[in-house]
């Protein structure tokens, strides 16, 4: 307990006075009403219109964007489908009022968001943004040699509106402000739910967030169309407000980029940062446009502020001015990042969900390896591989270097796709399932070099684990009630709870590993693979590693551990499996290990002694 | 048949222009991990310098290769190290961000110099032909892709036989050990973009003659070299050759046989398939993904 006593926990939000906030919010939101009732200025309405769209549009693409990490050029294209749906919709039955098609704008838009979503289920990263951008340019063929239905490269004209021509701006505003209330609804209630924060466990660390049991595609495909959904109804209404659309104009790719710059220059994965972007670079823009003539100017000014933003304001206005303020306020005190690893608290306290177990005398097979194998081009990094680890045992996996240790664990946890071998779970048949399958199942699992999700606090990173999925808990609150409770339970016993709310790139690698402990128990496993647990830390550290492990161990979790240190290895486990070039050479108690002729040989080498017994965990 | 020889040549000798300035935007990738948007960008610069060399000072824009890939490798340096080598460590998508921006300055700055009206580069060889057998020649289109042919060789000599090449290959495979064996790996960045660029503009400064060009032709032209590089596999330059000719002439074909229209949409379509079925693409290879180091 001492841990937690000793140092004082700084509170989340440190860094905005959130009544600040909130006041801006409701002051911003009053004036955006009222405007078009004080004030009758056309230009500034139309400003006001064409900044509500793109606010649409750029919080939307934060939600892949700023929170997933997808970044998307093809944003621009949602708005254009928008357009084309009431735009075709208008034209082919004209006696219908215009504003019904709006809503289906919205769907139309969203199907074809779950398109692109299952795109980014295959590629990331930079093969993802070329797909978005030639996902861009394909819809805008499409729309100029479909001509039957869009009229090609000579657009498609909507009806005039019929209202009185005093308030003609008006519906196109208010509608607006409504879908962008909507959306900012949206994007601030998926924030604070386990969506969200999976969210960002994807951005963070996909292959990771998938073996805490983030189940991958889900919810990507609900965030694509999320992020969709609004910006087709901005973009019909859009439509409806030029009265003219044409490719040109809807599939440029400026408007993607201006989506984008908009959702940069805010802060990305804020709530409001995209807003105030957008009403930003509109207004850069109709400037450009007015004062400057427009086309090349305006390539000057889209070009040159991404350049900027990029390398000066990499993350935006918001979360710059927050933390200057959190700079001022913690100025002079000492950080904890340095302070001492807690010696922890029992296991006592989560007793409720641990049991304790009594070791069977003959215990059945909680792991069963059968004939793996990998082959990496013409290495065969794991080649026929079989081995068993007992239920309740603590199973070492000892080899040289490049001898497959760490990619049997990755196969058994699907980071990597085996080439052909069976893997069984207490009896259930695992090979063909996704990572966050296997997790659900009861696989946890720590990683050699630790992947934690840098950005995420200590708190969140373990609270982000998913023992099981389903679509309605994805809706629970991300981090509160008994969950949270766990998670703090959690992180005292392994002595991190001080730490609960700093980041998790802020800290040690030995503090890393110890929360990445945490974040694996989190998922309650019934085995749990620890990829070199002793490696890279101090002595105290590996005893109480070497603790905890026996500890856990007694309340029923099976582990599976690779570990260099013999010491650690042979102190602990009992069955040792001895692994060379991908296959199991040998496998039985430490004391059999040590004296095969043939590990000798492979791997312990002649002189090998182990040390006085005294120095083991 | 010879209709369909002579479709499968032309082919051949696009493909070698397009695999001149996809060459050097696979090897900026495979170097440094940017995905350089504003490829395409200097591509159309390259022709608008070749055009200038020689509408103004009458120098045939084919040989006055020599004179445009100094001047746009030049650009290319001095783009790497006022731009790009601030964000090195960026990920990846923050580069693809400022190198669009990059690209949306350089076509705003074209069109300020030499204005948004549809360009061409036509020597006095622009409308002849050779004829042999039967197959028509145009002699832009073959000096254009013999002189491709040549300076990719002269590259790819840079890249195999030269301490340079080594330096390269060092610093793309592991930068810090490079560094640690001597080799200033923010120098050669720089040299590669640099010559990356310099490819880039010289494919440009020969496809001004084939074809007519504005500033924004460089959104086509980065969505067709990114295809092109994606379907040999990123990073890899033999692979972004073998795109290219496989690209060259499949683009020949659907325009003589299918139509010119749908044409356009080949490139994003090659994008969308070879990345959702083989994202490693020709003869890339799937960098192992548990290794990343923290």
């Amino acid at each position: 307990m001492t841990g937690a006593a000793t140092a004082e926990v700084t509170p989340r939000a440190a860094t905005w006075p959130a009544w600040v906030g909130r006041a801006l919010a409701v002051v911003a939101g009053v004036l955006l009403v009222a405007y078009p009732m004080v004030s009758d200025d056309l230009f500034y309405q139309n400003m006001l219109i064409l900044s509500l769209v793109f606010a649409v549009g750029a919080s939307g693409l934060n939600i892949i964007s700023g929170f997933a990490g997808y970044i998307s050029l093809g944003q621009g294209a949602f708005v254009g489908l928008g357009g084309y749906t009431i735009g075709v919709c208008a034209s082919k039955f004209e006696s219908v009022n215009p504003w019904w098609w709006v809503p289906l704008a919205g769907l139309v838009t969203a199907v074809v968001a779950l398109v692109l979503g299952l795109v980014s289920l295959r590629s990331r990263g930079p093969s993802f943004v070329i797909i978005t951008v030639a996902f861009l340019f394909l819809v805008q063929v499409i729309a100029v040699n479909w001509v039957s239905l869009t009229n090609g490269t000579d657009g498609l004209s909507l009806p005039l509106p019929t209202w009185d021509r005093d308030i003609i701006n008006w519906p196109f505003y208010y509608v607006l402000v409504v879908i962008l209330a909507l959306q900012l609804l949206l994007t601030w209630w998926i924030r604070r739910t386990k969506l969200g924060m999976g969210l960002i466990a994807i951005r963070e660390d996909e292959t990771k967030a998938a073996t805490i049991g983030i189940n991958l595609p889900v919810e990507k495909i609900i965030a694509f169309a999320a992020s969709a959904i609004f910006v087709g109804m901005a973009g019909a209404v859009y439509g409806y407000y030029l009265t003219f659309i044409d490719p040109r104009g809807m599939f440029g790719i400026l408007l993607s980029v201006q989506l984008v710059l908009s959702m940069l220059i805010g802060g990305k994965a804020t709530l409001w940062g995209p807003v105030i972007g957008a009403f930003l670079i509109e207004y850069l823009n109709e400037l450009a446009n007015n004062n400057f003539g427009g086309g090349n100017v305006r390539l000057f000014l889209f070009g040159g502020l991404l350049v900027g933003v990029v390398i000066f304001l990499p993350r935006g206005i918001l979360p710059a001015i927050e933390s200057v303020l959190s700079w001022r306020r913690t100025a002079g005190k000492a950080g904890l990042v340095g302070a001492r690893i807690g010696t922890g608290g029992s296991l006592a306290s989560i007793t409720d969900r641990v049991q304790k177990v009594e070791p069977s005398p003959n215990p059945a097979p909680l792991l069963e390896v059968r004939n793996l194998s990998r082959r990496f081009g013409g290495l065969a990094a794991v080649d026929d591989a079989s081995f068993v680890v007992p239920e309740g045992s603590i199973t070492g996996l000892i080899g040289p270097n490049g001898s497959g240790k760490t990619t049997i664990f990755n196969l058994i946890d699907d980071t990597i796709h085996a080439d052909s071998g069976e893997v069984w779970l207490a009896g259930e048949r695992i090979d063909g399932m996704r990572s966050w399958q296997r997790a659900h199942r009861g696989l946890g699992r720590t990683f050699q070099i630790t992947r934690l999700f840098g950005e995420m606090t200590v708190l969140e990173n373990v609270v982000a684990a998913q023992r099981s999925f389903s679509v309605r808990q994805l809706g629970r609150i991300a981090v509160g009630g008994a969950e949270a409770r766990a998670a703090e339970e959690l992180l005292e016993y392994v002595g991190m709870r001080a730490f609960r709310d700093q980041k998790a790139k802020a800290l040690s690698y030995g503090q890393q590993k110890m929360v990445e402990l945490a974040q694996v128990l989190m998922l309650d496993p019934k085995l749990i693979l620890l990829d070199e647990p002793a490696g890279g830390i101090n002595p105290v550290l590996i005893e109480r590693m070497g603790e905890m492990i026996r500890e856990l161990n007694s309340y029923g979790k099976t582990f599976l551990i690779v570990e260099h240190n013999m010491p650690f290895v042979l102190g602990l486990c009992n069955p040792v499996h001895v692994l060379a070039r991908g296959r199991t050479m040998a496998s039985g108690t430490p004391e059999s290990i040590q004296s095969d002729p043939a590990v000798i040989d492979a791997y312990l080498g002649d002189d090998f002694v182990l040390e006085e017994k005294a120095g083991t965990p | 048949m010879e209709e369909l020889l002579q479709n499968l040549i032309l082919g051949l000798l696009l493909g070698g222009v397009y695999a001149l300035a996809a060459a050097g935007l696979s090897l900026i990738f495979g170097v440094m991990r940017v995905i350089n948007i504003a490829h395409g960008a200097f591509l159309i610069l390259g022709a608008f310098i070749a055009y200038s060399l020689w509408d103004d000072l009458g120098i045939d824009p084919l040989l006055g290769v020599v004179i445009t890939t100094p001047i746009v490798f030049a650009l290319g340096w001095v783009t790497y190290k006022l731009l790009v080598a601030p964000i090195r460590t960026a990920p990846m998508a923050s580069t693809v961000l400022l190198t669009f921006g990059i690209a949306l300055v350089v076509e705003g700055a074209m069109g300020e110099i030499w204005g948004n009206n549809s360009t061409s580069v036509r020597p006095s060889y622009a409308d002849e032909s050779f004829t042999i057998g039967g197959i028509f020649l145009p002699k832009a289109q073959l000096y254009g892709g013999l002189l491709a042919v040549v300076v990719l060789g002269i590259l790819w000599l840079v890249l195999t036989r030269t301490w340079l090449g080594r330096a390269i290959r060092a610093a793309a495979v592991n930068p810090s050990s490079a560094e640690l064996v001597g080799v200033k790996v923010s120098a050669v960045a720089a040299l590669v973009f640099g010559l990356g660029i310099a490819a880039a503009g010289a494919g440009g400064a020969i496809t001004g003659v084939l074809y007519p060009f504005v500033p924004g032709s460089h959104y086509q032209w980065i969505a067709r070299l990114l295809a092109i590089v994606v379907l040999g596999g990123l990073g890899s330059i033999n692979g972004a050759m073998l795109g290219a000719v496989v690209f060259g002439v499949a683009e020949t074909m659907t325009a003589a046989y299918i139509s010119p229209s749908w044409a356009t949409a080949v490139p994003y379509a090659i994008v969308f398939a070879v990345l959702l079925i083989r994202p490693q693409g020709l003869l890339g290879t799937r960098l192992r993904e548990d290794a990343v180091p923290a």
